[in-house]
């Protein structure tokens, strides 16, 4: 296979990857803005299921003694903001 | 010496920042120091060769108040296989490895200064999806030693953080530098690079773009442009890379799906998820340096069944094609990941 034949099959792949990320985004995925009545927990727990989600399968629980320590560890990975660490922080211990 | 002035200014700076932005919030959070990881025995047979994997991994996670952070990972991998590859008795050794020990500050926001032998940051895979729990197929994808040479790891300090955040997306930023080291445990090349993306929240969408330049020997560059994405409304994680080095270039698409969507015995198939994985890669200047001297293409299949968030069992049939080397390649085992205070503290 040349090098032609592997860029152009990279080329057609990525629209293909992309038609459903615009569909998905005009079927009204579009991020909820915060609104005063959106709590910290269930911001927390929309960051959760997102942050997570985007490199393996979120876990169903932590305990509270190890929290800070692994959302630590996550926003270094996951190079989060101090501002969702903290909305993670009281969604897993309030 | 002027980019030691120019990192010692930027500390220095997050100092001063980080003085101006106190915790505003209290949680019950505890932070005591934690060995977290994974355990796993993988089954392998590659063109007819058996392999027996055993391995473990421990992250050892020790902070320091909410803003200092001392992490690393040692690895024990077993590696058996038969006297003369198809018969008589298995024999093989364990091999023992430091993947990553390093010292995070986390300043504020938008640094996030460590120091240490770091996981370099290059596309998605080496930081992100290598962990024996995380992966969704076991084999790696043939582009992986592209920006990671020689072991993945950098020896030097690293910036991260993120850069700029609004409700709909957030941009992210890594830049390093890594010495030359020959030390046991801890080999590393003299290099610098960078990785940037921006994740886009609605979409649940992450786009990023890695670079590195190896500053010895050819001084070549490497470069990485990859995609990761989650829909909201499917059970669907679909994730693709291009990368390109001296020796070589490819690409890897990948989706994890799950059969939540199944309306039939949903109890055993919501636990179902099938991984899919096309690669192809083409050599360059001959190839070599871990990656393929010819032009290789792949497929895999995968089949895992969670019994819970942290243990499930993992399967998959691989296809690959290279002159003169067609082979089936076949995968079975389990993982389990575990997370254990190593202090007492409040339950």
């Amino acid at each position: 296979m040349s090098r032609s034949t592997l860029r152009a099959l990279w080329i057609a792949a990525l629209p293909l990857l992309l038609f459903p990320i615009l569909l998905c985004a005009r079927d009204g995925g579009t991020n909820p803005k915060p609104t005063a009545a959106t709590n910290a927990q269930s911001e927390g727990e929309r960051l959760f299921a997102v942050n997570c989600g985007r490199c393996h399968q979120p876990p169903m629980s932590i305990s509270p003694r190890t929290t800070g320590t692994i959302v630590m560890h996550m926003r270094v990975r996951a190079r989060l903001s101090r501002k969702d660490e903290q909305a993670l922080l009281k969604f897993l211990a309030p | 010496m002027k980019l030691w002035w120019i990192g010692t200014g930027i500390l220095l700076a997050t100092c001063w920042v980080h003085a101006q932005n106190p915790d505003s919030a209290r949680t019950d959070a505890g932070y005591t120091p934690v060995l977290s990881g994974s355990m796993g025995y993988i089954h392998n047979v590659n063109g007819g060769i058996t392999s027996l994997e055993p391995q473990v991994e421990t992250v050892l996670l020790v902070p320091f108040g909410s803003h200092v952070l001392l992490e690393s990972r040692a690895e024990f991998f077993g590696f058996f296989q038969r006297e003369n590859q198809t018969t008589g008795p298995f024999t093989g050794k364990v091999f023992k490895s430091v993947d990553y020990a390093q010292v995070d500050w986390l300043a504020n926001t938008h640094v996030i200064a460590s120091a240490g032998a770091f996981l370099l940051p290059f596309g998605l895979y080496n930081e992100r999806l290598a962990p024996l729990w995380i992966r969704n197929l076991q084999d790696t994808p043939i582009t992986d030693n592209v920006g990671t040479r020689p072991n993945g790891v950098g020896d030097g300090v690293m910036l991260r953080g993120n850069a700029y955040e609004t409700p709909a997306y957030s941009i992210q930023y890594s830049a390093y530098f890594s010495a030359r080291s020959n030390i046991n445990q801890l080999e590393a090349s003299r290099l610098a690079g960078g990785d940037a993306s921006i994740f886009l929240k609605g979409a649940r969408l992450e786009v990023g773009q890695s670079f590195q330049h190896l500053l010895q020997e050819h001084e070549i560059n490497s470069s990485g442009t990859y995609v990761s994405w989650q829909p909201e409304k499917l059970p669907l994680d679909l994730k693709a890379e291009f990368d390109r080095s001296f020796y070589g270039e490819g690409y890897w698409i990948e989706s994890a799906y799950k059969l939540s969507q199944v309306n039939v015995a949903p109890a055993f198939f919501s636990r179902v998820q099938l991984v899919p994985r096309v690669q192809q890669f083409h050599p360059l200047n001959g190839g070599g340096n871990s990656l393929p001297t010819k032009d290789t293409q792949r497929f895999d299949i995968g089949v895992n069944y969670y019994f819970r968030d942290n243990l499930r069992l993992v399967s998959s049939y691989g296809r690959q094609f290279r002159q003169q080397a067609n082979a089936n390649i076949w995968n079975a085992g389990i993982t389990y990941r575990f997370v254990w205070p190593l202090w007492p503290g409040r339950k």
